[in-house]
């Protein structure tokens, strides 16, 4: 089938073609654009509203049920176009769009990191091979069987309260999340070493610098890049979970984990689900648009991502 | 051919349908073969024979329309339902395959593998299965076959899976074997002993065989028949000797000069055709060779404008040639 | 056997190095941290002679090597904290004393433990079941609606937190429609049919996500094996379509799923943890969160080990039937 494409066109340029017409992955990258516009523009999404995540109106509260919002859908109106929170009756649009924010930004590092450390440590395995290789490789498999989400929890107690949440987030997520890309990196270049072209660069006498940047970076930015697609959901679903069990950024900053852990008591009293439904909603899409994304990119390069070796 | 053929392929049509349309894979193809006989089906890669004797168990994948018939002692198997067809293959009709290694199944002992074969078309138990293919397995000729039975395929040197796939093939005692490429994945010794396990069991059983091969050198040694494939249709049919000595067809001279011969002096160099087959939907008029063919110009616009027919040549019987030369062409044109 | 005997061996002694390297990690993280679990537990007011005592009764005026020692012997033979009438005795097998909670971290623990392990073993034999018979149906019936509606479920799936599934489902069935528990947990051996009942919720919520991958996980390997010659031999052998998808196409699937399982085993006790959560349940999950919020170390710490420890023996497990899966693969 590519053979029948002239040879002018790059294998990327040909991937992505296919992923535009892919329909699925098409509406996984409008999705993806949307949420990363509205996160991007957060704040200023949250002043056109009139509106900011910190103020309590205790007033659009009925203290009858317990201090859920008054009026339907969680006291949506025009002024609070998702409602407000229970209890403290702030502004659930400004809370939502701003957790947006604050997941597509952590992830968004996450993946950056974990993507060059990944890319970095994968391709010197494959390169210098020996027992280099061989400790990278248990390392990866320690990594891989350990309760991560266990460890995160627990990480949290001993780090100092003055020390920015976030950033424990990010170190907590790459540290265990560049694993599973520099498997499949290593895997991918440990096929492309021992091809000829390498071993031509090699024989005259190309540096180890030069065979890794020249010969098999370009050869592997495909894989890469759709690992670190399809390592984005993945992070936004785990920083979320780590805020949904109250590890992860401390209030007030916005954060749609914790906004869903904060609605658990307001779901199974059933007094006020729209708490539930605004940020759930929102990191659903969140998830779903990277996940479709991620997937076309993947079919489109036909990377084979077997983690099994 | 004396006795009636157990097996009768007649205007065998093979399409794939795909996303880029319809593509012939065999157009039009007749061959038949009887009890003790072995037929050989020679023709480069692409030119239809695997994708035929596929058609003829059945087991093309599902967008593959098969058109013709295909009579096994005179019953109709094109279009029999998947249950019918079931009960005849690997009972009936059994295949060999190129590769050994792919072909068994990696989790089962091979001894398993047998037994199942047989247990799918008899209903006995397994024991006595088992001991049916151990059996077989002796039967190949494999050392200690009650004791490796229990072993896995990959514990087996690719001569000795082989004979293990032959006696799979072997153990419900088919009336046809058809082996495809059977010998082209083994060491050229190995290749010689398969081939006379297989003439040994055809003597021993009547089998009737279709050898698939590319390997003339195996053809002239083993086949009784000889179809020539080229691009989905028969170039050329006859006797062995018919093949080896009065060849009609430029394809069929071609593919002789491309095998390594012992009665022809060393410093004749063996010829190749130049050029490679064309897929057989892509020739809409004309001989599919023409292209390749160095009798063109002796023969002139036919070879562009009309497609040859097979028609009788001079030889033991049944000899036709698809060529609008019409004798024998000279071996050095 | 003889070679299965020491692989298991050679195993064994690696586990061991691997949990005693890790619990030394662990150690000096956790016992490196700046707040001060003994001026929680000395009382108030907090004069320095009492936080002294206070330090020296949870033996944290050692150093970090000679308290990671008397873990480990703990571990062994058991520890005394303090002396006389007011000292506290930890059995052996001992992980440390909570001292906040008065109770010694091995009996917490195991109080705790078979509520996660319900929650999660029970998940992962529906997950496994869900997953992988959609995922073969997806594969057998490619291009058509089955097909089209597991990969559409496995998707949302895949994009759904499990906690917001759990939140959901609970509004839905627990609250709208009132059909199921959604809190409480009934030990197993009080009632079996209670405990599973109070499950089945979790256990359903848990198994959603894990199901979606592993529904694409397995029409991914379907797809691939039904394509292997060995599959078309089964059909030229005239068996059936059923008894060539079920004994020789899904036999090679399985040791994939196999290894995927064995990575996936320390994301299944994460995702008990947030189960736990999200139901209210009081499983590792919780001990650990109250730990971590009550500068409880020795709770943190002895729950982290204690995952690591059954992660690494549930993969030796995997590796071992790994062996008996796949006939190429010797533990030689």
């Amino acid at each position: 089938m590519s053979s029948s494409v002239p040879a002018a066109v790059s294998p990327t340029r040909q991937a992505l073609r296919r992923v535009r017409r892919d329909r699925s992955a098409r509406l996984g990258a409008w999705l993806v654009i949307g949420l990363i516009v509205i996160a991007a523009l957060a704040p200023l999404l949250v002043r056109l509203a009139g509106q900011d995540a910190y103020t309590y109106n205790i007033g659009l509260l009925d203290p009858a049920r317990g201090n859920a919002p008054s009026g339907t859908a969680g006291g949506v109106s025009g002024d609070h176009w998702f409602g407000v929170e229970p209890l403290t009756g702030r502004d659930l649009f400004s809370i939502v769009v701003l957790g947006l924010r604050t997941s597509l930004f952590i992830a968004a590092v996450c993946t950056v990191v974990t993507t060059v450390v990944g890319t970095l440590v994968g391709i010197s395995a494959a390169y210098f091979g020996g027992w280099y290789d061989a400790i990278v490789s248990r390392l990866l498999d320690f990594l891989f069987g350990f309760p991560q989400l266990v460890f995160m929890i627990a990480l949290g107690i001993i780090v100092p309260a003055g020390f920015p949440r976030w950033l424990l987030l990010i170190l907590v997520i790459s540290v265990f999340g560049w694993a599973g890309l520099a498997r499949l990196i290593r895997n991918q270049a440990r096929s492309l070493v021992t091809r000829e072209f390498v071993e031509a660069a090699r024989s005259v006498g190309s540096s180890g610098w030069h065979v890794i940047t020249r010969e098999l970076l370009p050869n592997l930015l495909g894989p890469v890049l759709v690992v670190a697609t399809m390592a984005v959901p993945g992070y936004i679903g785990l920083e979320a979970a780590l805020s949904f069990l109250g590890v992860g950024v401390p209030p007030p900053t916005p954060s749609l984990g914790r906004s869903i852990s904060d609605s658990i008591v307001w779901v199974y009293t059933g007094t006020d689900p729209w708490f539930l439904f605004f940020p759930g909603a929102m990191l659903f899409l969140a998830v779903l648009g990277f996940t479709l994304l991620g997937d076309g990119i993947r079919d489109a390069f036909d990377v084979r991502l077997r983690r099994a070796t | 051919m004396a006795d009636r053929p157990v097996l009768e392929v007649h205007d065998l049509h093979v399409t794939f349908r795909t996303e880029g349309g319809l593509v012939p894979a065999v157009a039009g193809i007749d061959f038949a073969v009887a009890p003790g006989k072995t037929l050989a089906i020679v023709g480069e890669s692409g030119s239809g024979k695997s994708v035929s004797s596929a058609a003829v168990m059945g087991l093309l994948p599902s967008n593959a329309d098969v058109k013709g018939e295909v009579l096994l002692d005179g019953r109709e198997l094109v279009g029999l339902p998947n249950d019918e067809l079931r009960k005849i293959r690997g009972n009936d009709i059994a295949l060999v395959f190129q590769d050994a290694l792919s072909a068994l199944n990696p989790y089962y002992s091979v001894g398993w593998q047998v037994a199942e074969a047989y247990r799918l078309h008899h209903d006995v138990s397994k024991k006595e299965a088992l001991e049916r293919a151990v059996r077989m397995l002796d039967l190949v000729g494999i050392p200690a076959a009650k004791a490796r039975a229990k072993d896995y395929p990959h514990e087996f040197s690719g001569g000795m899976r082989q004979r293990v796939v032959i006696a799979m093939a072997l153990v419900n005692d088919p009336k046809v074997l058809i082996a495809d490429e059977p010998t082209t994945a083994l060491d050229v010794t190995v290749q010689a002993q398969i081939m006379r396990l297989l003439e040994d069991v055809q003597t021993e059983f009547g089998t009737a065989l279709v050898l698939i091969s590319h390997d003339l050198g195996v053809v002239a040694e083993v086949a009784d028949d000889v179809l020539v494939m080229y691009a989905g249709r028969a170039a050329e049919h006859g006797s062995v000797k018919d093949l080896f000595y009065r060849a009609a067809h430029p394809y069929s001279l071609g593919l002789l000069g491309a095998m390594p011969r012992v009665d022809v002096p060393p410093r004749h160099r063996l010829t190749t055709i130049p050029g490679s087959p064309p897929s057989p939907g892509s020739v809409k008029t004309g001989c599919p060779f023409q292209p390749r063919c160095a009798y063109t110009e002796r023969v002139g616009e036919r070879c562009i404008t009309e497609r040859p027919e097979l028609t009788p040549r001079p030889g033991e019987g049944n000899h036709e040639a698809a060529c609008h030369l019409g004798r024998r062409p000279e071996v050095a044109p | 056997m003889p070679d299965l005997v020491w692989f298991l061996i050679r195993r064994l002694f690696a586990t061991v190095l691997v949990l005693l390297a890790l619990s030394l990690a662990v150690y000096l993280i956790f016992y490196a941290l700046p707040a001060d679990p003994a001026r929680l537990g000395c009382g108030k007011p907090c004069t320095p002679d009492r936080l002294e005592q206070a330090r020296h009764f949870m033996q944290l005026d050692q150093s970090t090597i000679q308290q990671y020692l008397a873990f480990l012997r703990g571990i062994v033979v058991g520890r005394t904290y303090g002396e006389g009438g007011a000292a506290v005795h930890c059995d052996a097998p001992c992980f440390g004393y909570s001292f906040p909670l008065a109770r010694p971290v091995t009996t917490l623990i195991l109080d705790r433990l078979p509520i996660t392990a319900s929650i999660a073993l029970g998940a992962a034999v529906i997950w496994l079941i869900v997953g992988v018979s959609l995922g073969v149906g997806a594969a057998l019936k490619r291009g058509k609606l089955f097909d089209k509606l597991a990969v559409g479920l496995a998707l949302i799936g895949v994009a759904s937190p499990s906690f917001l599934v759990g939140l959901l489902a609970i509004l839905v069935f627990g609250f709208w429609l009132n059909m199921v528990p959604v809190n409480g947990y009934v030990p197993f051996t009080e009632s079996p049919v209670d405990w599973a009942w109070h499950l089945i919720m979790p256990w359903l919520v848990l198994a959603a996500l894990s199901s979606a991958s592993y529904i694409r996980l397995t029409r991914a390997q379907m797809l691939e094996e039904m394509n292997l010659d060995h599959v078309t031999t089964a059909r030229a052998k005239g068996a059936g379509e059923r008894r060539v998808v079920l004994v020789h196409g899904l036999r090679g699937v399985l040791v994939p799923i196999v290894t995927i399982f064995g990575l996936d085993l320390g994301s299944l006790l994460g995702g008990a943890i947030l189960t736990e959560k999200v139901f209210s349940m009081q499983g590792l999950g919780e001990l650990l969160i109250s730990g971590v919020s009550q500068v409880d170390v020795a709770v943190v710490v002895g729950v982290t080990l204690f995952s690591a420890f059954l992660v690494i023996i549930a993969n030796l497990v995997v590796d071992l039937l790994h062996g008996v899966l796949d006939p190429r693969v010797t533990h030689g």
